[in-house]
């Protein structure tokens, strides 16, 4: 069927037809009619170009020609109205007819099939239910990913509120729990100490063990370094010897990010983590090996987290494929590979491989630094205190106030040997630029 | 229709002067070898050491080594159940065989198919489906590529009557006259398809098709080793020369049961008795000796040598089921199917050498 | 590169292939010297002539079986079924000749059998089918189904390069109305799976003509991270994306176009029951065209086919479990 009838009264539409399953448009070749010529039902109206044929359209019915919309020469969709036909007589003119010779019959009105897409859209025809709706609504059951999380941190999900279907618990509403402050309520859990502090004006809880404190690089009994500080301290001066070590600091301001974690119960490195991955991927220069002159960019981003072990120093386990992960899946494997580290138990796997690195040592309320770059790479991310500032902002009509802002600097020591300036103040841009533009 | 052939055979020439003594001879030693391994086997199955069934073409073996005997090496065969002579002429040894039928790691299909449903790929051999008459379509198809390529060579396939029945047969028909391919078609006529005699099989003698689909038919007698082959060589330079397909209808009988399963009741013993003395093994020995051929001495290196065979296979072991799950599919590179051999005496140096690789 | 609809792609294949390889043949009804049913082959005959883009007789099971006999030895036949619907005919070839000889002969039959499938314009019970399970379940055959112009390419390279029988699975619909960027000269795309949006809450899998239904489906769901996963192989299934995209999502919802039962997707919600059990957060939904026949008329294959909105309807549920 090439027509379909319109809301208008006695006005039938021609439409272009679909010659062939596949095909999508036609074009309009010649018109052998004017507006107000008359025509007859299976004449001829105009002629039509597609890629399987051309043909002939013929008219749906007898009248004249009322409008023609389409030009020659112009391509439209199968479906579109290229012309109307005012039906001769129309219905006022058939009601007339019919009001003054009773025995006469009257014209009939245009021929109205359903219109196909209306019954679909009113659901007349039943469609197949599909997807939970069919479950039955669950008791107090945990699903498998539920469960696993809950048994490797040690929650009592009995005590977990779900924000699932009837109350259930969702992976998301557990993995909440293990990342909120004091996230293992298991007796048995040791409190692991935030690798990160907010800002100086809300107090972290005290940690239980005493990580931070005792950095003195001396031993009690004044034995020297311990071996492990020394190759750190190795490989610290190998990097500064070998790279031309530059840092540049760029503001940005938390304001988001303290919502979206507030909501999402995750660190704000995690969020730090996304928004340095999302930049590496803009500008790949940074994600990258410098040995020597061999210089390599590479295609994963593997995030290095820097993981204080107190008196033995610093390690950096290396998220591998980091760039899949979602704010909450680094927030995860964060967690995770701290605890690991701390517990001794990271594989030579986990420490290789890593491609950027942030580091984030702050609880003291230090807001700057000059870390260190993590050779073979070119660049190092540091993360300090968020703390609430004054700040400039400016309306759209604008207008300038001060508003207070949770604000942090990031810093990012790069090397000299591979990019320039422009580039990391592109990229410190970038992260900046994700972390104040974050969704609500 | 009646079970006796309709026609006399037609283009029945024996070929004499084609054949020399050493081809007549070699067609002897194939039908024997064939029927001295098939009844080997049906002994071993007796035993229990053949699982499944097992199906033979004993009183047909002219049908098979006839034709394949007229095969080039380059030509591609598509061998059935009851065409085991084929094989034999191709190059592959009874040893093997056997192994094959007993399901052994050494048969040719290392356990993965039973029977007769083998082809060993580098002897141009193409291993048969139960789906009857398929293989035609593979021949046709075979044929097809040779004629794209412009190459002298041609394919060939044995059917049974029953099998006429079924599409694949009026669309290789079909398909091959159509196209003109070098082809022949051989159609085992062994007056039964397991008990459905040949009137509830057909409305028209088979061999009248080929003119329905446009190339040449033609019926010949099945039992006469000879004359199989000259119409079978006859139809491979029609097709090699362009000429097209060729049905050649041979008419024989199956003289034992469908499968070793079947004791064959509803064949009339008078029949059974007829052909038995049309029997092809007993016409060619028939001839040899007047040629004054050592057939007892034949007959005793065939019987030693499947005697050597069943030892060998005997002792092979069964496959072990490791590599089971492999070989689903191809891994490396797509081999086509190699070249035969080619016994008859008329392939030897003075014939074009113009065949293809595949 | 070139922007290039999903039917040029084709096209664009074939032309190369045909150019750069003379073993390859294509085989069916109406492609020659009238170009295809869908005009893939238009302007085939003229370049290469007739013998190679051959005009059989209306035979599937022969062109099949005429296929399989060329493939053993030396060419590289291309067989085309006018549409998918038609390979009942030429079943028994496929599976039991073609799929089975290598196995039982270490005989490879390198062919490619075209399938123009599925529905959503009419076409009626015989001409809007998807039958792909039917030869994932004959063992011996490979199935690939791509949704993208780039991929309907490399995919077809890939099948004719492969020694093994293989369905490809063109579908239709996409044929005109799928553009993309395609790659100039012969590439292969792998018989893996491809991440068409990555996503975290919950991943849809799709292949074909539900791909591009499941990204528009779940554009848009109240902020929530869906991925959708492109399967491209249905054989080999790519077991491990499959795994992967449910560990990090843990909900999951599987489209089919086929019929419901035994569709490619009851496959992939087995393997994931059974191996991916540990990460889910919900039950494995879903969404498929019912075990009814395609019907003709516009609202009842509506109803049938799964639309963007039933697809969107039954995520949104699963997001909220």
């Amino acid at each position: 069927m090439s027509s379909s009838p319109t809301e208008t009264t006695g006005l039938v539409d021609v439409t272009m037809p679909q010659m062939g399953v596949s095909v999508a448009e036609g074009t309009l070749v010649a018109w052998r009619v004017g507006v107000g010529d008359p025509i007859g039902a299976e004449q001829t109206i105009c002629e039509i170009s597609t890629d399987k044929i051309d043909t002939e359209v013929p008219a749906p019915v007898s009248g004249v020609v009322a409008e023609i919309l389409v030009e020659v020469d112009e391509t439209v969709e199968v479906g579109v109205v290229m012309a109307r036909i005012a039906v001769e007589g129309g219905n006022g003119a058939a009601a007339e007819v019919s009001a003054q010779s009773g025995a006469a019959p009257a014209v009939p009105a245009p021929a109205a099939p359903a219109d196909p897409s209306a019954v679909a859209e009113s659901g007349a025809v039943a469609e197949p239910a599909d997807g939970p709706a069919r479950m039955h609504p669950p008791g107090r059951r945990y699903s498998p990913v539920v469960s696993r999380i809950a048994a490797e941190h040690g929650i009592d999900l009995s005590a977990v509120a779900g924000t699932g279907r009837g109350g259930r618990v969702r992976k998301q509403d557990v993995l909440a729990l293990v990342n909120a402050d004091g996230g293992g309520n298991g007796a048995s859990t040791v409190e692991d100490p935030p690798m990160h502090i907010e800002s100086p004006y809300r107090p972290d809880p005290v940690p239980a063990t005493p990580v931070a404190a005792a950095t003195a690089a001396a031993a009690a009994d004044g034995e020297g370094l311990s071996r492990m500080r020394r190759q750190i301290g190795a490989h610290m001066k190998r990097s500064l010897d070998t790279a031309a070590t530059c840092t540049t600091w760029i503001e940005a301001d938390m304001s988001r990010v303290e919502a979206a974690r507030a909501k999402l119960r995750v660190t704000a490195l995690a969020f730090v983590a996304r928004a340095t991955i999302d930049a590496l991927r803009e500008h790949p220069a940074l994600n990258a090996w410098l040995d020597g002159d061999a210089y390599t960019q590479v295609p994963d981003v593997n995030l290095g987290i820097a993981v204080s072990l107190g008196d033995d120093g610093l390690i950096v386990p290396v998220i591998h494929r980091a760039h899949e992960l979602s704010v909450e899946g680094l927030a995860a494997r964060i967690r995770e590979i701290a605890k690991r580290a701390r517990a001794r138990q990271l594989t030579a796997d986990d420490v290789q491989g890593g491609t950027f690195t942030i580091t984030n040592p702050g609880q003291y309320g230090s807001i700057m630094a000059t870390p260190i770059i993590n050779l073979p790479q070119v660049g190092i991310l540091d993360l300090e205190a968020v703390v609430k500032r004054p700040v400039v902002v400016t309306d759209g009509d604008g207008n300038d106030s001060i508003a207070i802002r949770p604000m942090t600097i990031l810093g990012l020591s790069w090397d000299h040997r591979a990019l320039d300036g422009a580039l990391s103040a592109q990229f410190l841009a970038t992260v900046k630029r994700r972390l104040e533009g974050l969704a609500g | 229709m009646s079970t006796e052939t309709a026609h006399p055979a037609v283009g029945a020439a024996s070929g004499h002067e084609h054949l020399a003594l050493e081809d007549r001879i070699w067609l002897l030693r194939a039908m024997l070898l064939m029927r001295g391994i098939e009844e080997r086997a049906m002994s071993l199955y007796r035993q229990g050491k053949v699982p499944g069934s097992f199906y033979d073409g004993f009183g047909q073996e002219a049908v098979s080594a006839g034709a394949a005997f007229a095969m080039a090496p380059e030509d591609r065969l598509c061998i059935l159940h009851r065409d085991l002579a084929a094989h034999l002429i191709r190059g592959v040894t009874p040893p093997r065989i056997l192994a094959q039928y007993m399901g052994r790691a050494a048969g040719i299909t290392r356990g993965r198919d039973g029977n007769v449903h083998f082809g060993d790929r580098q002897l141009g051999c193409v291993g048969m489906v139960s789906m009857l008459p398929d293989m035609m379509l593979v021949a046709t198809g075979m044929a097809m590529a040779f004629k794209l390529r412009g190459e002298r060579r041609c394919a060939l396939t044995w059917f049974g009557d029953g099998s006429t029945s079924r599409g694949d047969f009026h669309e290789a028909m079909n398909w091959a006259g159509v196209q003109r391919l070098p082809v022949v078609f051989v159609l085992e006529n062994n007056q039964y398809a397991y008990s459905t005699p040949l009137d509830k099989q057909f409305a028209v003698d088979p061999v009248e098709r080929a003119a329905a689909y446009g190339f040449a038919g033609v019926t010949v007698d099945g039992n006469d080793v000879e004359v199989m082959f000259e119409a079978t060589r006859e139809a491979r330079e029609r097709a090699i020369e362009g000429g097209g397909p060729t049905l050649i209808e041979a008419v024989t009988m199956r003289m034992h049961g469908h499968a070793a399963h079947d004791d064959m009741k509803y064949v009339p013993k008078e029949q059974v008795e007829e052909w038995r003395r049309r029997d092809p093994v007993d016409r060619q020995e028939r001839r040899l000796r007047e040629l004054d051929v050592d057939v007892d001495a034949i007959r005793a290196a065939v019987a030693a040598e499947i005697d050597a065979a069943a030892t060998e296979a005997l002792a092979g072991p069964m496959p072990t089921g490791d590599d089971v799950l492999s070989g689903v599919f191809c891994e490396g590179d797509a081999e086509p199917l190699g070249d035969g051999h080619a016994p008859w005496s008329g392939f030897a140096d003075g014939r074009p050498a113009d065949g293809g690789a595949a | 590169m070139a922007v290039m609809t999903y039917l040029q792609a084709i096209s664009s294949a074939l032309r190369d292939e045909l150019r750069a390889d003379e073993r390859v043949l294509l085989m069916g009804e109406d492609i020659g010297v009238f170009g295809g049913a869908f005009k893939v082959t238009d302007g085939f005959a003229a370049e290469f002539g007739t013998d190679r883009v051959m005009d059989t007789p209306l035979a599937e099971s022969a062109i099949i079986g005429c296929a399989v006999g060329a493939a053993v030895v030396g060419m590289r036949p291309v067989c085309e079924m006018q549409f998918s619907d038609f390979i009942s005919c030429g079943f028994d070839q496929l599976v039991n000749v073609a799929g089975k000889m290598h196995y039982r002969q270490d005989l490879a039959v390198p062919l490619v059998v075209r399938l123009p499938s599925g529905g959503g314009f009419s076409g009626g019970p015989f001409h809007s089918q998807n039958p792909e399970a039917l030869f994932m379940h004959s063992p011996g055959i490979k199935v690939v189904a791509p949704s993208t112009a780039a991929d309907a390419k490399g995919l077809l390279h890939a099948a004719i390069h492969d020694p093994n029988p293989v369905c490809f699975m063109e579908h239709k619909h996409l044929y005109r109305r799928v553009k993309g960027e395609v790659a100039d000269g012969i590439y292969e795309t792998p018989f893996t799976a491809r991440v068409a949006r990555a996503g975290s809450d919950m991943v849809v899998i799709a292949y074909g003509a539900m791909v591009d239904v499941a990204l528009k489906a779940t554009e848009d769901l109240e902020g929530a991270s869906v991925e959708v996963l492109d399967l491209r192989s249905l054989v080999p299934l790519d077991e491990d994306a499959i795994l992967d995209s449910v560990a990090r999502c843990s909900k999951v919802v599987i489209v089919d176009e086929a019929n419901m039962t035994c569709a490619a997707g009851a496959q992939v919600a087995a393997l994931i029951a059974e191996h991916g059990f540990e990460d889910l957060d919900g039950p494995v939904v879903r969404v498929a065209t019912p075990d009814v026949p395609i019907p003709f008329s516009p609202p009842l294959e509506q109803a049938v086919l799964p639309g963007i909105d039933r697809v969107r309807e039954a995520c949104r549920e699963l997001l909220a479990y």
